[in-house]
């Protein structure tokens, strides 16, 4: 349903993103992981069309029968929030503080050609179907007199109104407390149609996703079904995420990735991952491809 | 970008430098006396060792400018001087102790100094002490205090917050000793800021004021009078108030420009709290 | 909101009365005796009694105090002791004047500020838009009594289409009124526009860079219908403050800019006042710019809670 084929994403002459190809079929929950500075949301916004200025992509990704790169902003702008939508990960900033959150939620139905009348009534049902409590109040209530946690809801809702084919959540637990975290967690898994979700957080993507694109140095640099992928990681990057956030036995010595990610643009070139790596040798001064099928991998030095 | 800032600042810095010099060479070298009367000159073309005309007393309008550049600077310094001594400790006063009586009190009695503008204080001191260059200045001075206040306020309340005041607070430090170790060195960058563009508002007034007749006297050359007794000749010798009227324009960007640029370039992590003009 | 409302509104009545005891305080330095200025260094001393008498005077400065302030709220600003004739009435007509000259000012400089700005922002990194940032920047630098003077120069020197100066009431002839007030208005206008232009635009700027904005285009919206829909609002809240700051400005300035173009307005009532020692008349018109100023604050902080629903509750 949708395809990435060598998605880059560049600001003036740095490459943030580099040939990015991903594919999610309709109902499929994929994760995408790595650290802050991997090109994780780069590559949400770009597909969002969203991008900051003087940030471009190139490559191409099709959502069903639709570009969304290399379209002009009209085009772009009739799919955002019908066919594909976003919730981002701070819900405290992204309302707009002078409108009630009602208007909000049915601004994204009245831009894609429902009645006022209609959708307004429709915004309150779908704070009722993310489960705010007292619908009605909410949305006659100002985003200041909501917390973290509604407001992420009220993001879900009005990403949900249009039925869209594809929901983008970039870290959207991020920012809210851990008890709140789950469920949100739980509606998001409940409600959504096929998913991207962006996190750092190992245990969220394997309690809500299918498969799992693992992104380094704004590459994808592994990729597969998230059992296999972390029962048995085979590059050394994602071997290193998962020691990291293991649970260790009292003593031992929590083991981290050595080192820490490069600012943009100061990667090496071969392997991305070399100057961090334990196990890399000359072979990675050369760039591995990203191989296998179904879980694939780029690494010269996998593991077993 | 940064290339367009430091162009500001440049710009900004050289203006200023153009009215600091001839301020500074006005004490030992003008090309005539300023105040000399000359009916013979009167209205002099400009050329003849007079390189910009003479004014309808026959003064040399150059020598005018440049003394005119030293009551500029003079006021200027003074006013926000005591803007400064003043504004700044209750601002960080207040922003110290953001819910206390006092901080509500300053800020209270700050707007209500906000509501008598530099004319107004200067016209009513004038009116009681005669005006003059010394009630202008104090007019202007205390007018700009609650603009230094408010700054030095935002500023402390940002600086309140940061990890060292919070670690100097936990390690028992008295208020006094933040406020001058850790405070006032952290909002410093952010004064002088602010006093660049309080200094263009201290010249915007100062010419108003001496428009008006309420500021400095005659025969002291302000550029706010030259512009005053050119205005009847503006049909007949237009180059008479366009001088002063450069001047005043010049000087006034150049402090503008400048306090900008210096935002831009001495302290990112203030750049959020702007100067209040 | 309805608290919020009385807490201003208290605010603004004790600023007033604490400004009238300032106002009232400094005066009363003022050298000299009212009577005497009014019968000569000749006068006898019962006549100067009985004038005494007659200013109240004579009494203990917290009663003349009483009185004044007393009849400053019901408009009645007593008797020049100078020309004898009553101060209410001159200043509510000069005030009219003032106030025509302010708002035409401030209409300008909004009809100025809000495109230039809004697109200064939109294009702040295209050539025009750094342009007009820059001219702004020339602008804020020019006093409105030099604009005043250039626009004269311009208007009535070289292109002799409009009048240098002078005021002639509406009531008298529309058209003249019109022609009169064009060169002050656009003097006020102008430099006020430069100021606001820049505040516009910085507040665009932060405004462009907000999230909702992004959730808005998220939604469906083009750039432009984002900022339009959710932005312009949101950035309107700053310039609302900064418009209030301004029309102080303005007020102040109006009393410059109608020296330069002979406008009776009370600028020029405060500085004939001054010239002519006239205590009270000075003390009435302080009073009411003061007053002016204390009320834009009022109706600033009012605006805003109504533009921003975060304040309503607050405070």
């Amino acid at each position: 349903m949708l395809s990435v084929e060598g998605l880059s994403v560049s600001a003036e002459s740095v490459r943030l993103v580099r040939e990015v190809s991903f594919a999610i079929a309709p109902g499929e929950r994929v994760g995408l992981i790595g650290e802050s500075g991997s090109g994780k949301s780069l590559t949400a916004l770009a597909l969002m069309g969203l991008l900051p200025e003087g940030v471009t992509a190139t490559g191409t990704a099709r959502l069903r029968e639709h570009d969304l790169l290399g379209v002009p902003e009209g085009r772009l702008k009739r799919l955002r929030g019908r066919d594909v939508s976003m919730v981002f990960q701070e819900p405290m900033t992204a309302l707009n503080p002078l409108m009630r959150v009602g208007a909000q939620v049915a601004e994204v139905m009245t831009l894609h050609g429902e009645p006022a009348a209609r959708a307004r009534e429709r915004a309150v049902e779908l704070l009722d179907r993310v489960r705010l409590p007292r619908p009605g109040q909410i949305a006659r209530a100002y985003p200041h007199q909501l917390s973290g946690g509604q407001r992420q809801r009220v993001m879900l809702a009005i990403a949900l109104a249009n039925e869209p084919d594809l929901l983008i959540c970039d870290e959207p637990t991020t920012a809210l407390d851990v008890t709140v975290q789950k469920q949100m967690l739980e509606l998001i898994a409940e409600v959504a149609p096929a998913l991207l979700f962006i996190t750092h957080d190992l245990a969220v993507v394997a309690s809500i996703c299918e498969r799992v694109l693992v992104m380094y140095g704004g590459r994808v640099v592994e990729t597969g079904p998230i059992r296999e992928v972390f029962a048995r990681p085979r590059h050394r990057y994602t071997e290193g995420l998962l020691a990291a956030s293991r649970l260790t036995p009292r003593g031992t010595r929590l083991p981290t990735i050595q080192g820490s990610v490069p600012p943009a643009g100061r990667f090496p070139d071969g392997c991305v991952f070399r100057n961090r790596c334990p196990q890399a040798g000359p072979a990675c001064e050369t760039e591995p491809t990203l191989t296998g099928d179904g879980h694939a991998f780029a690494c010269w030095h996998p593991g077993a | 970008m940064r290339l367009r800032v430091n162009a500001g600042l440049v710009a900004g810095a050289v203006l200023v430098g153009l009215v600091v010099l001839a301020a500074l060479v006005s004490f030992v070298w003008t090309p005539h006396d300023p105040t000399l009367v000359d009916a013979a000159g009167k209205l002099r073309d400009p050329g003849d060792g007079y390189l910009l005309g003479a004014d309808k007393f026959g003064r040399d309008t150059l020598s005018q400018l440049m003394v005119g550049a030293r009551t500029t600077l003079y006021v200027g310094i003074v006013a926000v001087g005591i803007a400064a001594l003043l504004g700044t400790p209750l601002g960080v006063i207040a922003g110290m102790t953001p819910y206390g009586w006092l901080s509500e009190l300053v800020m209270r009695v700050n707007d209500l100094v906000f509501a008598f503008p530099a004319l107004l204080l200067a016209v009513m001191l004038g009116a009681v002490y005669g005006a003059g260059t010394l009630t202008a200045m104090i007019a202007i001075g205390v007018a700009t205090v609650p603009a230094f206040a408010r700054v030095a306020r935002a500023a402390t309340l940002q600086v309140m917050v940061t990890d060292y005041i919070l670690a100097a607070r936990a390690a028992g430090r008295r208020g006094t000793a933040i406020a001058f170790r850790h405070v006032l060195p952290n909002i410093g960058s952010m004064l002088i800021v602010q006093a660049s563009v309080s200094f263009a508002i201290a010249i915007l007034a100062e010419a108003a004021l001496s428009f008006l007749g309420f500021g400095t006297r005659p025969p002291t050359p302000s550029w706010g009078r030259m512009l005053q007794e050119s205005q009847e000749l503006l049909f007949s010798t237009p180059r008479l108030a366009l001088w002063p009227g450069l001047a005043i324009a010049l000087a006034v960007l150049g402090f503008n420009l400048l306090g900008d640029g210096l935002r831009d370039h001495l302290d990112p992590k203030l750049r959020r709290i702007r100067a209040e003009r | 909101m309805i608290l919020y409302l009385v807490k201003r509104l208290a605010v603004l009545v004790v600023s007033t009365a604490v400004a009238g005891v300032v106002v009232f305080a400094f005066m009363a330095l003022l050298p000299g005796d009212p009577a005497e200025i009014a019968l000569g260094v000749n006068a006898t001393p019962e006549a100067l009694e009985e004038l005494r008498r007659q200013f109240g005077t004579d009494r203990p400065a917290a009663a003349q105090f009483a009185d004044w302030f007393g009849g400053l709220a019901q408009g009645d600003f007593g008797t020049s002791y100078v020309t004898s004739s009553p101060i209410g009435p001159q200043v509510a007509d000069r005030l009219g004047v003032t106030v025509t000259l302010v708002l035409g000012g401030m209409v300008i400089a909004l009809l100025i500020a809000v495109p230039l700005g809004v697109f200064a922002a939109v294009h702040h990194r295209d050539p025009l838009g750094v342009a007009i940032s820059a001219a702004s920047q020339v602008g804020i630098a020019i006093p409105a009594f030099l604009a005043g003077i250039l626009l004269v120069f311009v208007f009535a020197v070289q292109a002799q289409a409009l009048p240098s100066g002078g005021y002639v009431p509406f009531t008298e002839s529309p058209g003249e009124w019109l022609r009169g007030l064009l060169l002050p208005w656009l003097s006020l206008g102008l430099v006020q526009g430069a100021v606001l232009t820049r505040y516009v635009r910085s507040a665009v700027l932060d405004v462009m860079r907000e999230d909702y904005l992004r959730t808005a285009r998220a939604k469906g919206r083009g750039r432009m219908g984002a900022l339009w829909r959710h932005g312009l609002r949101n950035a309107s809240v700053p310039v609302v403050t900064v418009l209030g700051l301004q029309l102080a400005t303005l007020l102040i300035g109006a009393v410059v800019v109608e020296r330069v173009f002979v406008i009776p307005g009370l600028g020029d009532l405060l500085l004939n006042g001054v010239a002519g020692r006239d205590l009270l008349l000075v003390q009435g018109v302080v009073m009411v710019l003061v007053v002016a100023v204390l009320l834009i604050n009022f109706v600033v902080d009012v605006a805003y809670a109504a533009l921003d629903p975060r304040l309503r509750g607050a405070r």
